[in-house]
């Protein structure tokens, strides 16, 4: 698989950063070169939080990159931080549970999607597995891992999670399974083209 | 010493992390050090994984206090380090000096930021002119400057080795991003590798008696006579220079026939390396050349370099204003290749970056 990059970005506590990690972990137990890098800035203190993700069967080079093939924005602030990651290339991902102003979007993009996983998340599953959605997403986007290797990764690091709540793996399985669905058929209906 | 490691492995963890398991590895006893960012896990690791090993901590009151008991653990035979960035490495120049001044292994871990003052808690490749000839003594410290995850297993290591065995300050220096990002590995038992590690001994308190059956230590930092600093200094020098070639290393790709060289360090070198290739593939001859350590500096090596190639431009490219830039300009003093800089102070520099430079200048 050649070089594939994915800049994830949302508010502090929405969890791009730990979703991230569990794709890289997951790409690494592939046997993928994977670098991740969290952008570490003063999230905690109220910014836009970014995770730079790249997956490769090759060495990778530079740690950050200018340009994503997928960029996932979680919240409107995020959309604006992140359409500069996007060129001619890259899949631009939203949540639309929300109306954002069109001038928030990249100028360039090869489609820009829009997913309800907030609202999915609250009305069908639970919103706390709002990120694992956009993991399955980003999944479902560019193959990175396998659905089995996703769900893996996500034992390995909610395990202890997953003893004390049986429930909780469902919920996370299904919360996966519907993002790579989700993605899937807007990739298919190629929503949304902007030159 | 208790194996670390046990059968080699492979590993997906943040450079903080592999800090810390190879100081284990390494052997080291003891990490004193005072928390900032970006190398505050290598303290939060350490202090989880020492006491399963039977090794120490110790969080001093600032980063002063942390490079002198560094200074003292080291003088009583221990295999001691620190980690420290950005305004905490400003401030342990004092024993950092000391330590050059005092012939002392100490071992430190760089993890650069932002600057000036407390600049960002990022990442930048700023902290090259502090690390290599800070303090006020002469720049006699080894300098070994990581690029990837593998690497900064690997010159941990090989900095302890260093640090007892030339007695030397020793620095391995690399930066937030490789602090912070995560990227696969194979960690081992140095042993494993054919390996052997130095074992730290006592540099005072030794067994006999002064005058007697043995020579004073004389480990000063502090002289009354203008001529006895002299002596010692240029001693220290004269040692200093003769195992140059001993410590020296760099990467070099495609430099033999190429038309310009960039030159990196760190971090940034994995862009440079990118960029050759794409280069190449273009039908630019360019060429890749890498100091490993910044302090003894492969100017020889670079000097042949250009010498074989017959360059026509260097380019140094760096995440800061210049500071690799000026010490190749002195490093390599007396070429005339002109020297181009692309300078990107505090932020990433990745190859399309520096191809774009390439095709500006060539």
């Amino acid at each position: 698989m050649s070089l594939i990059r994915i800049a994830l970005a949302g508010e502090g506590g929405q969890g791009v950063q730990a979703i991230a990690e569990i794709m890289a972990e997951a790409a690494y137990n592939q046997n993928m070169q994977t670098i991740y890098i969290p952008n570490f800035g003063l999230e905690q203190r109220g910014g836009v939080s970014i995770a730079f993700l790249q997956v490769s069967d090759r060495r990778i080079g530079a740690p950050k990159f200018n340009k994503a093939d997928v960029v996932i924005a979680l919240s409107e602030r995020a959309i604006g931080r992140t359409a500069g990651y996007a060129d001619e290339n890259t899949i631009f991902v939203y949540d639309n549970s929300y109306p954002v102003p069109e001038a928030e979007f990249p100028k360039k993009a090869r489609k820009i999607i829009g997913i309800p996983a907030v609202e999915t998340a609250n009305n069908k599953l639970h919103p706390r597995v709002f990120n694992i959605i956009i993991m399955g997403a980003a999944i479902g986007l560019t193959k990175i891992v396998s659905f089995e290797a996703a769900q893996e990764a996500l034992v390995h690091k909610l395990g202890y999670k997953f003893e004390k709540d049986p429930n909780l793996k469902e919920l996370n399985f299904k919360a996966l399974q519907i993002g790579k669905e989700m993605a899937e058929a807007s990739l298919q209906e190629g929503v949304e083209v902007h030159a | 010493m208790q194996a670390v490691i046990g059968e080699s492995k492979k590993a997906f963890m943040t450079g903080n992390e592999i800090v810390t398991w190879a100081a284990l590895a390494a052997g080291a006893e003891i990490m004193f050090g005072y928390p900032i960012t970006p190398q505050n896990e290598i303290m939060h690791y350490w202090t989880r994984l020492a006491p399963k090993y039977g090794r120490e901590f110790l969080q001093t009151e600032d980063e002063i206090s942390a490079g002198f008991t560094v200074c003292g653990a080291v003088q009583a035979g221990r295999k001691a380090f620190t980690a420290t960035a950005g305004p905490g490495n400003v401030l342990m120049q004092e024993p950092f000096g000391m330590a050059e001044a005092m012939r002392l292994p100490l071992v430190a871990v760089i993890q650069q930021r932002g600057g000036p003052s407390s600049g960002t808690v990022v990442y930048s490749q700023q902290e090259v002119t502090l690390t290599t000839f800070g303090g006020n003594g002469e720049g006699h410290r080894i300098v070994y400057s990581t690029a990837t995850h593998q690497e900064i297993f690997d010159y941990v290591i090989k900095g302890f080795n260093s640090a007892w065995k030339y007695r030397f300050p020793t620095f391995i220096m690399g930066d937030g991003y490789q602090a912070k990002m995560r990227e696969p590995l194979t960690i081992y038992e140095p042993r494993e590798r054919g390996i052997e590690m130095v074992a730290p001994y006592p540099l005072v308190g030794k067994p006999g008696h002064i005058g007697e059956n043995r020579d004073p230590a004389h480990l000063c930092n502090i002289y009354s006579l203008e001529e006895e600093l002299y002596e010692v200094v240029m001693r220290h020098a004269a040692d200093y220079e003769r195992i140059i070639p001993e410590i020296i290393e760099y990467e070099e790709k495609e430099c033999d026939d190429a038309d310009i060289i960039v030159v990196s360090h760190g971090v940034v070198s994995r862009a440079a390396d990118d960029a050759v290739k794409a280069l190449r593939a273009q039908g630019i001859k360019a060429g890749y050349f890498r100091p490993i350590t910044l302090r003894p500096f492969p100017q020889q090596q670079l000097r042949d370099a250009i010498a074989k190639s017959g360059a026509k431009k260097m380019l140094v490219a760096e995440s800061a204003y210049g500071q690799l830039y000026r010490l190749i300009r002195q490093e390599i003093y007396g070429e005339t290749i002109p020297i181009e800089g692309l300078f990107m102070p505090g932020v990433g520099i990745v190859d399309y970056d520096i191809i774009t430079k390439v095709k500006g200048i060539i």
